[in-house]
């Protein structure tokens, strides 16, 4: 079973607009019949402007919003069933870009006890839950810390303990190391790559650094409410022209590959990180 | 218009438990005209220090001159500091709070009781310097995109000519287009007014594009100031301090520990395909 299917998803909503004739209604769709497939155990990248509608997708995933037409499922799960709307949430769980916005207790491991208690999860099971998601953010020494105190890359890794602590077979971040300083963004790049691997849990990561989105085993592009591109990371980023065109970047080696190639220059495409431009650089040179 | 910051000490809640050293006898000076990128780590000590700058906070210890007189010694003084020096903050557009974009923006000048043509030509001139079409103009802020917004607030500040701008994080959050909107309307509001910028980021790319000189904090000091050149050529230490350098400037001290005989100051795409373009085609002649 696919941890994640659409079937002609589609989401409009109403948009009132002020005009010099009173109040009009404009219908907009924030997604058109988007068609997608996430295995589980994937780490999936999805890539969009802002207003691309990669957010408004990644809310029907945890069936904060329910489509206007289409399917999506769940692990089987029909989103638009109100009944498994509960079991839905707590196999797929959500990363907000705000992490001021989405501790609730004083204490960390009361935050992360959030989740489970509101499951009716036995006590001791709780804290058994609690002291394994902190130790796979590596934050067990901030159990009894108050997260007020925390740096943003330290509250991120406590917002993702929280959704581990409801055993979720799904994660769905959201620009989750927007407002992060650079070893903030590691950290939490970090602690998603390991949950991925190690903990097997099926990733779907929006984000709007190409530097991360590198690291994802297959990327979306979404535009306009549609899938535009779709592909492994490789395959999307040696199109640097293309992207650019949807509102995008590449990683900056990636464009100096592309440039490069330009001028002539044999080195590949498909470069995405620094490791692989000193290696195709020095190739180049032993080569001439 | 100058600013010289001397032995700058600030420390939060002292002689209480909590007490904590922000800044630690800082040194600055700052050149009217000067475009500055100042990064840090999230606790660094950059937020305090703009937070000086413009009056906010006053020193534990030290003091800030502004064309050499000390902010804090003249109460009515501090009010004009303000005005001279404008601070646009962290996600400055949930400060926006008008009917339209262009009674957002007059707020500033209005309440400089400036007269209304005054008032008008500072929002509309300001407008323009962001990049805001007058179709918006009588737009609600909040019907705007993400990066419009921001705009939108920075201009608002921008409208009381401030003679140094100070913009904490303007690209957090926004989209590769967003930012390039807003990093293109800082370097024309630089370049057409002249006015001196503090950039805070923690985009090493947009401070290698934009500024002219880089001050590091990192625990309350400063701990690097130079041109980016001088700067991104210490990946090793920006990173043992929390920060990174622009991903090239990675690529050239790798093939320099490789053993090739390379700049370690390169930092944008631009220049890496220059020096890169000269270096494979003088291999092949």
């Amino acid at each position: 079973m696919k941890m994640v299917k659409a079937e002609g998803l589609t989401y409009e909503y109403i948009k009132m607009l002020e005009t010099d004739h009173g109040t009009e209604e404009e219908k907009v769709s924030a997604l058109k019949a988007v068609d997608l497939e996430i295995e589980k155990g994937e780490f999936v990248v999805v890539l969009g402007h802002n207003g691309s509608g990669k957010s408004t997708f990644a809310k029907h995933i945890n069936a904060l919003l329910e489509p206007t037409k289409g399917t999506l499922w769940i692990k089987g799960m029909d989103t638009q069933n109100a009944e498994l709307v509960w079991d839905i949430r707590q196999t797929a769980g959500m990363v907000f870009q705000n992490p001021d916005n989405q501790l609730v207790a004083t204490v960390v491991e009361e935050d992360i006890a959030f989740g489970p208690e509101n499951m009716g999860v036995a006590p001791e099971e709780i804290r058994r839950r609690v002291d394994e998601a902190l130790a796979t953010v590596h934050m067990e020494q901030y159990a009894t810390h108050t997260p007020s105190k925390l740096s943003g890359g330290q509250k991120q890794r406590i917002a993702i303990a929280g959704v581990l602590a409801m055993k979720p077979d799904c994660i769905v971040l959201d620009e989750p190391t927007a407002m992060l300083d650079p070893s903030g963004r590691k950290e939490v790049m970090e602690t998603i790559e390991r949950l991925n691997k190690d903990e097997g849990i099926t990733i779907i990561l929006i984000t709007h650094y190409m530097d991360e989105a590198v690291r994802g085993d297959r990327v979306y592009v979404i535009d306009d409410g549609e899938i535009v591109m779709e592909g492994k990371p490789k395959e999307i980023f040696s199109q640097v022209e293309r992207l650019q065109q949807y509102g995008l970047d590449v990683p900056q080696v990636t464009e100096v590959a592309h440039l490069l190639r330009k001028e002539g220059i044999d080195i590949p495409a498909d470069i995405l990180t620094v490791e692989e431009m000193v290696g195709a650089l020095c190739q180049l040179k032993l080569t001439i | 218009m100058s600013i010289e910051i001397n032995h700058l000490t600030y420390i939060y809640n002292q002689d209480t438990a909590f007490e904590k050293k922000a800044l630690d006898d800082v040194n600055l000076e700052i050149k009217k005209g000067q475009f500055v990128g100042l990064i840090g780590h999230t606790g660094s000590g950059k937020s305090t220090l703009i937070q000086h700058l413009n009056g906010i906070i006053a020193p534990t210890k030290g003091e800030i001159l502004v064309d050499g007189e000390n902010i804090h010694r003249n109460k009515a003084k501090l009010k004009e500091v303000r005005r001279r020096i404008g601070l646009a903050f962290q996600y400055p557009e949930y400060q926006l709070f008008e009917m339209t974009v262009y009674k957002d923006v007059a707020f500033g000048p209005t309440n400089m009781q400036l007269s209304k043509e005054e008032v008008h030509q500072n929002v509309v001139s300001a407008l323009e310097t962001v990049g805001i079409a007058p179709e918006l103009y009588e737009k609600s802020p909040f019907e705007l995109s993400g990066g419009q917004k921001r705009r939108v607030a920075i201009a608002g500040v921008l409208a009381m000519n401030p003679e140094v701008l100070i913009l904490d994080e303007p690209t957090a959050g926004l989209d590769p287009k967003g930012r390039d909107e807003i990093l293109q309307a800082i370097k024309r509001l630089h370049q057409e007014r002249g006015i001196t910028v503090i950039l805070v980021s923690h985009s090493m790319e947009d401070v290698a594009k934009l500024v002219e000189c880089i001050i590091v904090m990192h625990e309350g000091k400063v701990a690097m100031e130079g041109t980016p050149k001088e700067v991104f050529c210490h990946v090793k230490e920006l990173e043992a301090m929390g920060l990174a350098a622009p991903q090239v400037s990675y690529v050239f001290a790798a093939l320099k520990e490789k053993g090739f005989d390379v700049p370690l100051d390169v930092f944008t795409v631009e220049e890496a395909r220059k020096v890169l373009l000269n270096m494979v085609r003088q291999v092949s002649v």
